[in-house]
């Protein structure tokens, strides 16, 4: 031990610490899991409760296959109730039950998606705070961190309350449903709650013991909680996911949705993990586009020059946070899609290219949008910086290429059409624009606007800095090169795609992408590099940027939410009439599919009403503002996020 | 000149105005009934600024921040007002685009601007709130924005199929081109629907397989010429006649002892009972060389069509190609072969078989409706465009200007029906489509039960109603 020095014992025990933390906060899972295993059946041996004697007249034990897992196990559960329309099942109001729970799920989703992603940020970035040398960059992300947890605080207590009003929506508006659900998903749901408490208590302790334990070992122990505390909201978010997925793709019962007491297989079903991953990417960038709308708001209304370039670099790494979680997403997506096709093609087919299609093509427009949007706000950037002036010439030719991506993104396919506009056409496609409708074209397209981000991103690292290592020459003629070919080999294979029959075509995605992520790592590492010890033109002027480049962020935000909206429905609609896939049908008069229209306006009310609250929350934020941020003077130097300039 | 509190009295001043104007000229509009409900809904906010706008006039009048203060309310009122309109043409049209709601979500996205536009304004006059109100304005432009334009794009509502089979109808006991016309529902979701695009049934066999001649289908075989083309099919080495055991997929038999299809009708009633036994080439599940089919056995969940259902399926294929289908008896033997008892869906009504859900083909009114609701129940407006009844856009079938229309019809040399006056022709329309076939519309996308969905009481009040309609001329009222 003696030569441990201080720092590793610190180190140690707060590692210590920690592990008991987490052992004392998850006991009530491991406490739970015999019991849920069970799920109430015959099992004594593994149950806590004491054996009951079988009368010897007993009838045997009734066994039923697994729906998904094919595996034999005994019925422990009644079979899914066939419902009714009439009150006993569907009690309502006046009006469609289905929107109001729609209302009551989406809000609970937001903030919940909200309050699990920012802890995240705050954990990386207290981390940064504590592992830094420089005392005042130290100081600048703690405060960093605190803003974030502050708000984040305000918001865990809506989402209490909104996950209060959902369950009263599911109990009155739904009780039969969800008695089946709750039938199932018992231990699940105890767990659920038991673990809502652990992560209450800890968030408390983390956020009120920010000051308390500011310094030394009790500073670990602080960064260790948040820790503790991103585990504890992933395990959670994953069993509320365990309950969709069920009703997407129902395993652990029988073809009469008996259970069968195996709650491991209830809990993970096959879409489960693809939705847990795609989930916790998405809540990132949903986080980081929420946070980036609240340092645009405290941007906005700042009253000197140092809060503006406190909130002007916040709102930078917020920004860049969810950009680089937008990045993955697409992969993560199409993951879920693929088990979704090895689920059910059928599904499968509804989702891509069937009732449902339509709705991604709106995806596909507020995609291009979001990227057309970082563009922007990275070009609106540039102004910080002294010395970016020599690359303004370029934004105009970028301009070109991505809106003309973007309209060959935003080219549908086909059309619904009706007979005599079909004849009109004469086809399915247009004799012109219909070219441009074909995934060649689109796979262009998409991967030109990436690859050209990239090339602003770039662009930016380098606003107000000259590279002085030797190989410089060399490095940027690499990156030329590199970029010429890869807008040739993309735009070429596009090209080439139409010559080529589907079956073939379909692996050109492959070069395509490989080209447009090698472009990402290669040329922003490469750049990374090049940049160190750069020479600076001039510093940059945090706080100095234009009031539109705020407004960037603000659509940057306002469409995450519009997105997630938007795959939130898709996801729960393609169950289209049944509760629980295949299982459980809905009965209610609302079973059917709402038109486009429809659900596109209601997504905007959701949007709308959770960005009306959280403006309300914003504000209730800056009332409880205690410290001033970290002052930093115009021009001073600030971290960055990792490759930046 | 025009500073901004000027330019601000000015613009209210209009917009008050115009709204005079609306409510004076136009008393029935759509805009001043609007109005209205706004007023009904909101009028209690109104009344607040209304009074704080009396009292910084009249109650405070040394201050020397009168002028600005009331001029800050009528602002504030200019943008209560707006917002409650917004407010009102979303409760007005906010509707589940049930058959006969009032109505149109479309018009939603509209609310989103009136309230971005009443933000923009108010956060011009109200400093405090700019930057919220501003941005708040800025979030309801980019979501009316995306609203919008999932309101442009093509509209289509699916509606779950029945809760059970065609419980009730005996599928044997039905003439050959009602069965068919069943089957034709259960593929495409309506009788005649086997023309339009994106019509689905409750089979769901449209979602992969094509259905028309030439038709490029990527997902699963096209089923044109079906019939034929199952005599060729089995004649396939890899489809192995004689010895089922002998097949390279990954199931081999229907059920041990099923042996393999001798007829068309039986390779058809194979292919629903066990699509792994025999995949067309280049249509199996990706990676398992056609060994595997993506296709799901029809007579379980999620399909789960009953041997009645089946069979009518199995009549629409022969029959549409002029084929002579194939005997109930021999389809239902085919079915029989392939799917052992056990295994058999149960027919509507027996334990364990759900609820029977309406009767297809009785009648949808009682002829005591108004007749916008008995257009609206019959699915007219779905297809066609009626003058005078709410939704009735329809652009699939012609017009229904039957005053105006008629008489030229019936002169036409392609009129082929029996009708010498107006009601004839509208009760010719309705009971045989087919009889005249307006152009360009094709033939048989009107479904022809309406015979039986109509009775003579509905039938005379949509023929009276379409009896007075002229083109060009206002639409009679509805009683």
């Amino acid at each position: 031990m003696a030569t441990l020095n201080k720092q590793a014992q610190k180190k140690i025990w707060a590692f210590l610490a920690l592990g008991t933390f987490v052992g004392l906060l998850l006991l009530p899972l491991f406490l739970s899991l015999p019991a849920g295993a069970s799920g109430g059946a015959p099992a004594p041996a593994a149950s806590t409760a004491p054996p009951v004697a079988q009368p010897a007249d007993a009838k045997p034990v009734e066994k039923s296959r697994d729906i998904w897992y094919k595996t034999e196990g005994p019925v422990v559960g009644a079979p899914a109730p066939k419902t009714t329309d009439g009150p006993k099942d569907y009690p309502r109001y006046n009006f469609e039950s289905r929107v109001l729970l729609w209302v009551a799920n989406q809000q609970h989703l937001y903030y919940g998606s909200f309050v699990l992603a920012v802890p995240i940020f705050c954990m990386v970035i207290e981390y940064l705070g504590i592992i830094t040398k420089d005392k005042a960059l130290a100081r600048k992300y703690d405060q960093l961190a605190y803003d974030f947890i502050k708000i984040s605080l305000t918001a865990y207590s809506l989402t209490a309350i909104l996950g209060g009003i959902l369950v009263f929506t599911y109990l009155t508006l739904y009780p039969t449903f969800f008695g089946y659900l709750a039938s199932i998903f018992r231990p699940v749901m105890h767990t659920y709650a038991l673990l809502f408490v652990a992560e209450s208590g800890t968030l408390y302790i983390y956020y009120y013991g920010w000051d308390r334990m500011r310094e030394g070992f009790l500073k670990w122990v602080h960064v260790s909680m948040s820790v503790v505390l991103n585990m504890i909201g992933t395990v959670l978010m994953m069993l509320a996911n365990s309950w969709i997925a069920f009703m997407q793709s129902p395993a652990g019962v029988d073809d009469q949705g008996r259970y069968l007491g195996n709650i491991w297989h209830v809990i993970h079903t096959t879409l489960w993990n693809p939705i847990n991953v795609h989930r916790i990417i998405g809540n990132m960038a949903f986080g980081g586009g929420v946070v980036a709308a609240y340092a645009a708001y405290r941007f906005l209304t700042a009253k000197t020059d140092e809060e503006r370039a406190h909130y002007d670099w916040m709102g930078y790494v917020a920004m860049f946070i969810g950009v680089c979680f937008l990045i993955p997403l697409p992969f993560a997506g199409y993951w879920l899609m693929r088990e979704v096709y090895a689920y059910r093609q059928q599904m499968g087919i509804t989702l891509m290219g069937g009732l449902l299609a339509w709705l991604f093509i709106i995806q596909a427009v507020m995609i291009g949008s979001l990227f057309l949007t970082t563009n922007y706000y990275l070009w609106q950037g540039l102004e910080r910086m002294r010395g970016a002036e020599r690359y303004q010439k370029y934004i105009k030719y970028m301009v070109f290429v991505l809106i003309t991506c973007f309209i060959v993104w935003l080219t549908p396919h086909t059309m619904v059409m009706t007979p005599g506009e079909l004849k009109a056409m004469g086809g399915q496609q247009h004799p012109v624009l219909g070219n441009y409708g074909v995934m060649s074209a689109k796979n262009g397209a998409i991967n030109t606007i990436i690859t050209t981000t990239v090339l602003s991103f770039i662009m930016y690292q380098r606003g107000n800095k000259v590279p002085t290592v030797k190989w410089a020459p060399m490095g940027n003629a690499f990156l030329f090169g590199m970029f010429t070919v890869a807008y040739i080999n993309i735009i070429g294979l596009a090209i080439y795609g139409y010559y080529i029959p589907a079956n073939v075509r379909v692996g050109l995605s492959v070069p395509q992408v490989a080209t447009t992520l090698s472009c990402l790592f290669i040329g922003v590492l490469l750049n990374s590099i090049m940049l160190k010890g750069a020479k600076e033109l001039g510093p940059t002027a945090w706080g100095q940027v234009s009031v539109r480049s705020q407004y960037a962020l603000i659509m940057l935000a306002t469409a995450f939410t519009w997105m997630m909206g938007l795959m939130g429905y898709i996801r729960s609609s393609v169950r289209l009439f049944w509760h629980v896939n295949e299982i459980m049908r809905d009965n209610s008069p609302w079973a059917f599919t709402h038109t486009i229209g429809f659900a596109a306006n209601m997504i905007s009310f959701n949007v709308l009403f959770f960005w009306i609250t959280i403006l309300f929350v914003f504000w209730l934020g800056s009332l409880g503002i205690k410290k001033a941020p970290v002052a930093a003077s115009v021009g001073q130097k600030v971290p960055v996020p990792a490759g930046s300039h | 000149m025009f500073n901004a509190k000027r330019m601000g009295f000015i613009t209210a001043a209009i917009i008050a105005g115009a709204i005079a104007a609306v409510l004076a000229i136009l008393p029935d509009s759509g805009a001043t009934q609007l109005m209205r409900n706004a007023l009904a809904i909101g009028w209690p906010g109104g009344l607040v600024i209304v009074t704080l706008m009396l009292y910084f006039q009249f109650g405070r009048a040394k201050d020397p921040n009168r002028g600005q203060l009331v001029f800050r309310s009528i602002i504030g009122l200019l943008g209560y007002a707006m917002f409650f309109i917004a407010i009102a043409n979303y409760a007005t049209n906010f509707n589940d685009e049930s058959f006969g709601a009032p109505g149109e979500p479309r018009f939603l996205p509209v609310s989103l601007v009136m309230i971005t536009v009443s933000c923009f304004t108010m956060a011009m006059y109200f400093k405090g709130l700019r930057v919220l109100l501003q941005l708040g304005g800025f979030m309801f432009f980019v979501s009316s924005c995306l609203a919008g334009f999932g309101n442009w794009l093509p509209q289509v509502k699916a509606d779950p199929p029945p809760a059970e089979a065609e419980g009730g109808q005996n599928v044997k006991e039905m003439s050959v081109q009602d069965r068919a016309d069943m089957g034709e529902k259960i593929i495409f979701g309506a009788v005649g629907a086997s023309n339009t695009q994106g019509a689905i049934g409750k089979g769901q066999c449209p979602l992969c397989h094509g259905f028309q001649k030439g038709f490029l289908s990527e997902r699963a075989p096209n089923l044109f010429g079906v019939p034929k083309r199952a005599l060729e099919q089995m004649k396939d080495v890899k489809y192995s006649q004689k010895d089922a055991s002998k097949r390279d997929t990954a199931q081999k038999e229907a059920c041990p002892g099923c042996g393999t299809a001798s007829t068309a009708v039986e390779y058809i009633a194979e292919s629903h009972a066990c699509p792994n036994c025999y995949v067309v080439a280049g249509f199996g599940v990706k990676g398992t060389n056609d060994k595997e089919s993506p296709m799901p056995v029809i007579h379980k969940s999620p399909i789960g069509l009953s041997i009645d259902e089946m069979i009518a399926v199995d009549t629409w294929l022969f029959a549409r190609e002029g084929e002579e289908p194939p005997s109930p008896e021999d389809i239902e033997n085919a079915y029989k072969k392939f799917i052992p008892e056990a295994d058999r869906p149960k027919p509507a009504g027996a334990p364990g078989a759900g609820p029977a859900g309406p009767v297809p083909g009785a009648p949808v009114v009682t002829g005591d409706e108004p007749v916008n609701e008995i257009f609206t129940k019959a699915l007219c407006f779905a297809c066609h465009n009626i003058p005078g009844i709410p939704g009735a856009v329809g652009a699939v079938g012609p017009k229904l200007v039957e005053r105006t229309n008629a008489p030229g019809r019936i002169k036409d040399p392609a009129y082929k029906g029996k009708a010498t006056s107006v009601r004839e022709y509208i009760m010719e329309s309705i009971i045989t489509p087919s009889a005249y076939v307006v152009k360009p519309y094709p033939d048989n996308i009107m479904p022809k039960d309406f015979g039986k969905k109509l009775n003579a009481a509905a039938l005379n009040k949509i023929i009276d109603y379409l009896a007075q309609l002229e083109e060009g001329k206002e639409p009679p009222k509805i009683k």
